[in-house]
């Protein structure tokens, strides 16, 4: 069953040289019992579409056009007020890149879950409390101690976990951690990823990670969605994309990690910078410029994201098998599309 | 490595700084405002005096009220209000300059003293800039002002500087804290620059416009307390400034109960007025260069 | 909780290290001025037509308890003194206690100071607030600059324009004095009236003094604290607005406790202008009659409670920071 479905999101920045797309036409569906890695370089509009999930896209940037149909709710990017403000930690729970600070510092963690309590017109508080020390406890803590805590006596590993408690408390069906790992040691990393899917498993959430760490994302999602320059380039089953990754920046991505391809010498750093706001093309395929199998049609035609086999998606001019083979600069590849 | 490749930049282009500083203060115009108040004022204080030589004193005009000959009237002892008004301006500018240069002298040796060698040298200078920012500065810069004469701008100044480094200490010190934090300090060091090189021409030139911040502000307090000071009566009146002529209005015209002194009173209210209104206005730029949060979108 | 004690204690004892410094430096300060006591006096007795003998006589008669000590044992004594509260006595009006002439300007600059703390405090943070909410916005942007205005004016100036306005243009306040000197003082209604109605530009004056510095402290902390990711998180999570402005404003206001300090030290120094310029019988004109007549005591007195006033303020201002931070708690 899918929980959320994200059609043709577009999402603008305001610059100075006027109003920039920073996601373009993004579809992306969230299904139940399914965990999704949204995986890109800083910049690629990543966190731009995770926040748009919650119709909560900061200035000076607004949605352009595209729905967020979450089930149960209807579109999210069509709520204001205090429907939308229900919404938020209500059906989508939201775990937030910088979750080191993400609790008011003068406050126990068990004050602020009453006043998520109260806001969210939840009748049974001890009820909440209950749960909320149940979860902490399932995730490895001491419930109590940790209601009783500020935030500064927590370890990184601890806040991070009580954020996954404050976006699950509320019986939220969709999960949306954005960088969970990125400020944690390797440990607590392996573990935080450990109480994700636990959590994830028991109560049959949509999950949605996003991380720049392919790494990371390779050990425990279901499904791999690789973000470049504003735009969704490859998706599918996680497996399968990692072992035959269809598209040049996919595999480049991870061609550069030792993690996966688990050699460290054949790591190899993708040349170039990755795109911002204002240098990412405009006009064809926004990967060209560090793209080894480019072709003229790249210059011209933005490729679309189609739908190809086993659930998988790609947009790319070249062919998958010329990809794959890894011989870039093949003449037969002009013009190819799937 | 970043700081390094940040510090090679830094090296090679010092002019970006001076263009971020024109754009700050030409996009907006209370900010060129306040730059054109200042200038005046200072242009006044340079070239005023001039013009008028000694004050010209006119026994039949005393109290008159503003003309073509007196364009702001004249004042108990038919002096020209002003031409005391802006012979008055070479003291009170003067005065905030030297002041502002003895604070900046002393706070900068201070506070880099202290943040680049921390340690022992650090508490103690950390000590006594404790010391001399708890200390009220006016009541104590009124008790001196019996030892002292404030006649001339260099010993109201010096004594200003004196009772004014504590907070241009702490702040050069912070910043040098936080360079050092941010490894600008190592990387310096890492290239084998000697540490005379690091402190004059990497912090001071990291430092300079953070200090111009506070040296800006501290300068509209030093105004105030040196033209207070002859506001008190507490200085001997040797020479004409916009202090003497309010306690003048004030305490022996009763400017407050007759009109006829109220344009001798307003004049140097007004200039005061003035001259912080374009200190204030022009420390917003400058704020905005350091505070980027501060910025508001285009 | 010990730990608080602990910190209330080593501020106490930093308190203390600073009043003693500052009394030494005060004693031989006072003591390095030149001309001696009576110096004013005898010219003052001269200018009255006394020939120099006698007006020598006059004054050895008044200032005879001069102490001729030491310098060093002389200042021993005076601390000894200090412990027991006795700042000495005046010199001018000879023979009243110094700590006498202190209690009684005393009232007279803290009652209108502390009002006018308060409140230019309640007007400062709300303006502060919306400075910051608004700061893109012209009135926003206008707001600021009358803070810093208003904070960098010298406060003589200030007091004088309001003066100006309040008293000879529009005749609704009197000018100088604690009251109407014709009525006594007591708890009736008219004399009760007449010491608000003439403490009500002094307010005013202390009021826009600090009016600058706790809006500007304020803008600064509230757009600091907007900026912090746990609002965004609270936003995100769906908290209630009331709930968030409340985690903002406890945030926000946190750092206007070293404000309060601050603000302390500006109103004490304003003080000197604002009482002259009001004709107010306040500290501030207590020490500066007493510099104009060369009282040394009353001068070092009154320096020395001023001081210990601002320390005082710094240690208040650091406790209740640790009432409120669980950070610095522990």
């Amino acid at each position: 069953m899918t929980e959320v479905q994200v059609r043709d999101l577009t999402i603008e920045y305001q610059t100075s040289a006027g109003w920039l797309p920073a996601v373009a036409g993004a579809s992306l569906d969230l299904r139940a019992g399914e965990i999704t890695g949204l995986v890109g370089e800083s910049g690629s509009g990543k966190s731009t579409l995770a926040l748009a999930l919650l119709n909560a896209v900061p200035e000076p940037g607004r949605v352009a056009a595209g729905s967020v149909e979450v089930a149960g709710v209807g579109d999210v990017l069509s709520l204001s007020g205090k429907q939308l403000r229900k919404v938020r930690g209500g059906e989508l729970g939201y775990v937030f890149q910088a979750s080191q600070n993400s609790m008011n510092p003068l406050k126990t963690i068990g004050k602020q879950l009453l006043d998520l309590g109260r806001s969210h017109e939840v009748k049974d508080l001890r009820a909440l409390i209950a749960r909320a020390k149940d979860l902490a406890n399932r995730m490895g803590m001491d419930g109590d101690r940790v209601l009783d805590s500020y935030q500064h006596q927590l370890s990184g590993g601890m806040r991070q976990r009580i954020g996954i408690v404050f976006a699950l408390v509320l019986n939220a069906k969709v999960l949306i951690l954005d960088e969970p790992t990125t400020a944690l040691d390797m440990l607590s990393q392996a573990a935080v990823l450990d109480i994700v899917r636990t959590v994830h498993d028991e109560n049959q959430l949509s999950t949605l990670i996003i991380t720049h760490d392919i790494g990371a994302i390779s050990e425990i999602a279901d499904r791999l969605a690789v973000m470049y320059g504003g735009r969704i380039v490859e998706d599918g089953p996680l497996l399968d994309v990692l072992r035959r990754p269809t598209h040049p920046y996919t595999r480049a991505l991870i061609g550069a990690t030792a993690r996966i391809t688990g050699d460290v010498d054949a790591a190899r750093a993708l040349p170039g910078r990755p795109p911002d706001l204002t240098t990412v093309a405009r006009v064809g395929c926004v990967f060209r410029d560090r793209c080894p199998f480019a072709v003229t049609a790249c210059a011209d035609t933005e490729p679309p994201l189609v739908v190809g086999e086993a659930g998988r998606r790609r947009a790319c001019h070249v062919e998958p098998s010329t990809v794959l083979s890894g011989t870039p600069g093949t003449p037969a590849a002009v013009g190819g599309q799937p | 490595m970043a700081a390094t490749a940040a510090l090679s930049t830094r090296l090679r282009n010092r002019r970006p700084a001076l263009n971020a500083f024109r754009k700050a203060v030409t996009r907006k115009p209370g900010r060129l405002i306040g730059l054109g108040i200042i200038l005046f004022f200072v242009l006044l204080a340079i070239c005023g005096p001039w013009f008028y030589g000694s004050l010209a004193v006119d026994p039949n005009a005393i109290y008159a009220a503003p003309s073509a000959d007196h364009w702001l009237g004249t004042d108990f002892a038919g002096s020209d209000v002003f031409q005391e008004v802006v012979v008055g301006a070479r003291y009170v500018l003067s005065t905030a300059a030297l002041a502002a240069l003895f604070t900046s002298v002393l706070g900068i040796t201070v506070g880099l003293l202290a943040g680049y060698h921390r340690g022992f040298l650090d508490s103690a200078l950390m000590r006594v800039t404790d010391f001399v920012l708890t200390i009220p500065g006016l009541p104590l810069l009124i008790i001196l002002s019996t030892v002292w004469s404030f006649g001339s701008p260099w010993q109201m100044g010096l004594v200003l500087g004196l009772t004014g480094w504590g907070g241009v200490a702490r702040a050069v010190r912070s910043q040098a804290l936080t360079l050092r934090e941010r490894g600008f300090l190592e990387a310096a060091r890492g290239l084998g620059l000697p540490s005379r090189h690091i402190i004059v021409k990497e912090l001071l030139p990291n430092i300079a416009p953070y200090v111009a911040m506070h040296l800006l502000l501290s300068v509209i307090a030093f105004i105030g307390a040196e033209v207070g000071l002859f506001f008190l009566g507490l200085v001997p009146f040797s020479s004409t400034n916009w202090g003497v002529m309010l306690n003048q209005a004030v305490f022996s015209g009763g400017a407050m109960n007759s009109p006829d002194a109220l344009v001798y009173l307003l004049s140097p209210l007004v200039c005061i007025l003035l001259l912080t209104l374009g200190i204030v206005l022009f420390l917003d730029a400058i704020d905005e260069l350091f505070n980027p949060r501060l910025r508001e979108r285009a | 909780m010990t730990g608080f004690a602990r910190r209330l204690a080593g501020k106490l004892l930093a308190g203390l290290v600073m009043v003693w410094v500052v009394v030494t430096f005060t004693f031989f300060l006072v003591h390095a001025l030149p001309g001696k006591p009576g110096d004013v006096q005898y010219e003052s007795y001269i200018m009255q037509g006394f020939n120099p003998e006698e007006a020598r006589a006059k004054v050895t008669a008044v200032y005879g308890f001069t102490s001729h000590d030491p310098l060093f044992s002389q200042y021993l004594g005076y601390l000894g003194r200090l412990l027991h509260g006795d700042l000495g006595q005046s010199v001018y009006y000879s023979g009243v206690p110094v700590s006498h002439l202190i209690w009684s300007a005393l009232p007279w600059t803290v009652l209108p100071v502390l009002t006018g703390l308060l409140v230019s405090f309640l007007i400062g943070v709300i303006a502060g607030v919306i400075a910051a909410v608004k700061r893109s916005s012209r009135w926003g942007g206008l707001l600021s600059v009358s803070g810093s205005l208003v904070a960098g004016v010298p406060s003589f100036v200030l007091a004088l324009l309001l003066l100006l306005v309040f008293h000879t243009e529009w005749h609704l306040l009197p000018d100088a004095g604690t009251s109407d000197i014709t009525l006594e003082p007591g708890w009736s209604p008219e004399y009760v009236g007449s010491v608000v109605q003439h403490a009500v530009l002094p307010v005013i004056s202390y009021a826009l003094l600090s009016y600058g510095g706790w809006l500007l402290a304020m803008k600064s902390s509230v757009i600091t604290v907007l900026g912090d990711d746990f609002i965004l998180a609270s936003e995100l999570r769906g908290l209630a607005p009331v709930t968030r402005a409340r985690y903002i404003g406890r945030n926000a206001i946190l750092p206007l406790f070293t404000v309060l300090a601050l603000s302390f030290g500006i109103m004490f120094a304003g003080s000197f202008f604002i009482e002259q310029t009001f004709d107010y019988p306040g500290l501030g004109e207590l020490l500066l009659k007493s510099i104009g007549v060369r009282d040394y005591p009353v001068m070092a007195g009154a320096f020395l409670l001023i001081t210990v006033a601002i320390i005082a303020a710094n240690i208040v201002a650091d406790l209740c920071y640790t009432l409120i931070d669980p950070r610095v708690r522990r």
